[in-house]
């Protein structure tokens, strides 16, 4: 038969090497390893139906002592979302072998993902000892610093981090830390360094693009969106932040093309559909003006942003009782701005309702007074 | 009538009911059609580089690039297809050879293959390449088809400690709960770590300790790794045909150069990490440079006469593939991109995938010169990428699971991709196809050119606000007179509001479109 010929042909001659008889896979002991590229292959693919499968077969021969499938089982329950076993996997890792700082780190991970990060910063250290130069230790106790409000040592760890290895992480974290405390300019300062070691991050791009805008730098917030944008055309934030500034110059209609790519890609987002709203008014189109804020307020019905912008272009709809109403409502949301007070009180005029509307005004002035102040 | 679709049935006979199994499996509809093609769009039929060859959804083979092969094996001038087929779901692993659309020959193999690659072995005729397959701890040879050679890896230094405790209780000096805790000690501290018969010893209940022990006592200690990935060096020449030396990468983190005539281990050099992937360039006796692209997420760079890495790239994702084109190193990334390095691990470029990629190649069209990346997706596409630049972007109707390109039959440039289900696709390239950049998407993406999903206004919507602007006052008067007497001003506004709320119908308060 066919199967028996394909049999005898898998009989090799014994090899120069192996003069003991072939005990290497005795019965009881299959080879622990067996079939660790297996899994490693199936888990790099993101096959984890795959994975999962040839992890229990493994565990099931070895009897429960093969690391690495402990190791993979516990990866992926991590990113199903089942942090506690996860967790518990993970120890299983440690105990069976001890002397990896990998297996620790691991564990530091889940418990800093069950939020418990004194603890996750206690394993840490231990993970330290035994494996100095390690970047990404240094890393995370310092995003776990964070998290304790410990920011000068999460800042220091941070700084460990990248003398020992330069990653684009490390140089968001400590961007994040400087925004906490308020540092624009030395927030501005490392983000800065972090472009010219990785020009090509559309994260960093934007962030610091964001930043100028905020410090009212424009030329160079267009610089760096103007990049973030050349790398990723479809970056919601860069093409959020560069429409709305070329809205501020003008230009509706381009900001309305680079507006169409993101809503393809995240259609139900407030702020985008505001700035659809605004366009469509700067181009006088304010019944589609209308409608695209509507619909922005239906998606985020506590933005004062929005409610400022129906008060206004009803207002210039001359629709009067519609403007006081939203103008209220945005009020009701942000009671010192003196604009809103302003625009109420322009909508109470033409309600006739002139004892309102000079209330309005005087808390409008108030109000713009105390902020030149 | 109705055929169910049978995997007993020969190859060949698949292959002539090509059937819309790919659409309606679970229906077993035998729909008569013309062998071959699947759909693909009017428009890029014309323009299409490639020709398919061959298509069939129900080959069977499970695989990885890794264990695709293109050889002349028989010498016969026709390039024959090897695959180390794991079977499906990792059962039956069988070493199967095609010829064209066929499958020439399928053996049985002992376990799971980790690798195959083919290599000339030694200088005399006939110089047909000699087949060799890793799987476990063994890497199985092949000349013209037929077992050759076994070569398996030379056993790991166990624990001296650990055997001395071991040789005690052959000699019954000492009980089995010491045993326990003197191997405990040792599992905290050593370098080296235990076997796994001790292993297993430690994790016994108390009362089968002493059965363990008499059985095995008087067994040797022995610890062995297994192969997790091999490729070819060429030896001393650069020719095509030149003598090869077969690399290997081991779990127990080191990597072997084996000399192809003898056997033996020509040279040995170690990794911190277990080697995944492996690409080498150079000649073992001249220079080489070997790249190892590891577990723990690095690719770690060394040269001929280092025993440890020289250079290494912290990808801080997973290598999903490694393929060298020309002096730059490509990665794919488990985070959907594709960066290039250069040899001394700068990164020189990075590209976004739109979908996870699978498995990499390397495709090269001697004739022109050129090398460039494949790079399988999961969403059924193989990109081709020269540097930054798409060249060209091949469909498929399932997830890419292995890529292989070169002389198949006595074609050429020969694209082999194996899918997730099983399938089996082959297309060749035209003779007259070159790649340009910019066969891929370019320019504003294609979303720019949509309109923007506006709500629309109803007439309704339209009268109500003419009535608004003409009746606004009288409308919004009677709510205002039934506030409350004066207060500060955020006071009435809030009341106002609400009156107004439930004042007169204002038709501008009813959210008007659905998200």
């Amino acid at each position: 038969m066919a199967e028996q010929r394909l049999v005898t042909r898998t009989q090799f001659p014994a090899s120069a090497e192996s003069l003991k008889p072939r005990l290497k896979k005795a019965p009881e002991f299959p080879i622990l390893e067996k079939q660790n590229w297996l899994i490693h292959l199936h888990y790099i693919r993101k096959d984890y139906e795959a994975c999962k499968d040839v992890i229990k077969e493994q565990l099931q021969e070895t009897q429960g002592l093969c690391e690495y499938a402990i190791y993979v089982q516990a990866l992926i329950f991590r990113l199903e979302g089942n942090i506690q076993e996860s967790l518990e996997l993970f120890q299983t890792c440690a105990v069976l072998s001890p002397q990896s700082a990998d297996n620790l780190k691991q564990v530091a991970r889940s418990l800093f993902l069950l939020g418990k990060h004194k603890a996750a910063t206690e394993v840490y250290n231990e993970a330290a000892k035994l494996n100095q130069k390690d970047w990404e230790i240094c890393h995370n106790l310092g995003v776990c610093y964070i998290y304790l409000k410990q920011l000068d040592k999460a800042q220091d760890q941070l700084h460990n981090a990248l003398h020992l290895n330069r990653h684009d992480l490390t140089y968001i974290m400590l961007g994040k830390i400087h925004l906490l405390e308020g540092d624009l300019d030395k927030a501005i300062e490392i983000y800065k360094k972090a472009v010219e070691f990785s020009p090509e991050n559309t994260e960093l791009l934007t962030t610091l693009g964001l930043l100028y805008l905020q410090l009212g730098i424009y030329q160079k917030a267009f610089e760096h969106l103007g990049n973030a944008l050349t790398y990723d055309p479809t970056n919601y934030k860069a093409i959020l932040a560069a429409g709305s500034m070329m809205q501020t110059h003008g230009d509706f209609d381009v900001a309305l093309t680079k507006y169409r790519v993101v809503a393809c890609a995240v259609p139900e987002s407030p702020p985008l559909w505001n700035n659809i709203g605004m366009c469509f008014f700067g181009k006088k189109k304010y019944v589609a003006a209308i409608s695209c804020l509507k619909r922005a307020n239906y998606l985020a019905p506590f933005d004062w942003k929005i409610l400022y912008n129906l008060g206004l272009v009803h207002l210039t709809m001359q629709q009067y009782a519609s403007a006081f109403h939203f103008l209220s409502a945005a009020i009701n949301f942000q009671p010192k701005m003196g604009e809103l007070y302003m625009l109420l009180a322009v909508a109470l005029t033409n309600l006739e309702d002139t004892e309102n509307a000079r209330r309005a005004y005087t808390e409008a002035v108030r109000l713009d007074n105390e902020k030149d102040l | 009538m109705f055929y169910t679709p049978s995997s007993e049935l020969p190859t060949h006979l698949i292959l002539r009911n090509q059937l819309r199994q790919v659409f309606f499996p679970s229906l077993g509809i035998h729909l008569p059609r013309p062998p071959q093609l699947f759909p693909s769009s009017p428009s890029s039929e014309a323009s299409s580089k490639w020709l398919d060859a061959h298509y069939d959804p129900m080959a069977n083979i499970h695989t990885f690039s890794a264990c695709l092969e293109l050889a002349d094996l028989h010498g016969d001038g026709e390039y024959k297809l090897v695959v180390g087929d794991l079977g499906p779901g990792g059962q039956q692993p069988r070493l199967k050879v095609l010829k064209g659309p066929t499958v020439l020959s399928e053996s049985p193999l002992p376990a799971l293959p980790a690798a195959a690659a083919t290599f000339l072995m030694e200088q005399h005729e006939p110089r047909t390449p000699a087949l060799a397959l890793a799987s476990g701890p063994c890497v199985y040879v092949y000349k013209n088809l037929r077992p050759y050679f076994k070569f398996s890896l030379p056993q790991l230094p166990p624990n001296p400690l650990e055997q001395d405790l071991w040789h005690q209780a052959k000699e019954d000096r000492i009980d089995p709960l010491t045993l326990k805790e003197m191997l405990e000690g040792i599992r905290e501290k050593a370098e080296v770590p235990l076997s796994a018969q001790s292993l297993r010893f430690l994790q016994l209940e108390p009362s089968e300790m002493e059965a363990f022990v008499n059985q095995h006592k008087s067994k040797s200690i022995r610890r062995q790794t297994v192969i997790t990935t091999m490729t070819t060096l060429k030896k001393n020449l650069a020719d095509e045909d030149a003598v090869s030396c077969l690399v290997l990468g081991t779990e127990n983190k080191e990597l072997l150069v084996l000399d192809p005539e003898a056997f033996t281990v020509l040279a040995k050099m170690s990794l911190p990490s277990v080697p995944v992937f492996l690409e080498v360039s150079g000649q073992f006796d001249v220079e080489f440079r070997l790249a190892a692209a590891c577990r723990n997420g690095n690719i770690y760079i060394l040269r001929r006469d280092s025993k440890r890495p020289r250079y290494c790239i912290e990808l801080s994702a997973q290598p999903v593939g490694l393929v060298r084109v020309h002096k730059v190193l490509v990665v794919g990334s488990n985070r959907d991109s594709l960066h290039g390095f250069t040899h001394k691990g700068k990164r020189l470029w990075t590209v976004q995938m739109p979908a996870a990629i699978l498995t990499m190649n390397l495709l090269e069209q001697r004739s022109r010169g050129l090398q460039a990346v494949m790079a399988g997706l999961a969403n059924g596409e193989v990109r081709i990428h020269r540097d930054k630049a798409l060249l060209s972007v091949v469909r498929t109707p399932d997830a890419v699971t292995s890529l292989c390109f070169g002389r198949y039959g006595r074609e050429d440039h020969t694209l082999i991709v194996t899918t997730r289900g099983g399938g089996l696709i082959i297309k060749i390239l035209k003779r007259t196809a070159v790649f340009v950049e910019g066969g891929g998407e370019a320019g504003p993406p294609p979303a720019q050119a949509m309109k923007l999903n506006m709500p629309r206004k109803t007439r309704l919507y339209v009268d109500q606000t003419l009535r608004e602007r003409e009746a606004g006052t009288a409308s919004s008067r009677p709510a205002s007179a039934l506030c409350a007497p004066p207060q500060p001003c955020t006071g009435p506004s809030r009341q106002t509001s609400t009156c107004c709320a439930s004042g007169p119908p204002v038709p501008t308060r009813r959210p008007s479109s659905p998200a």
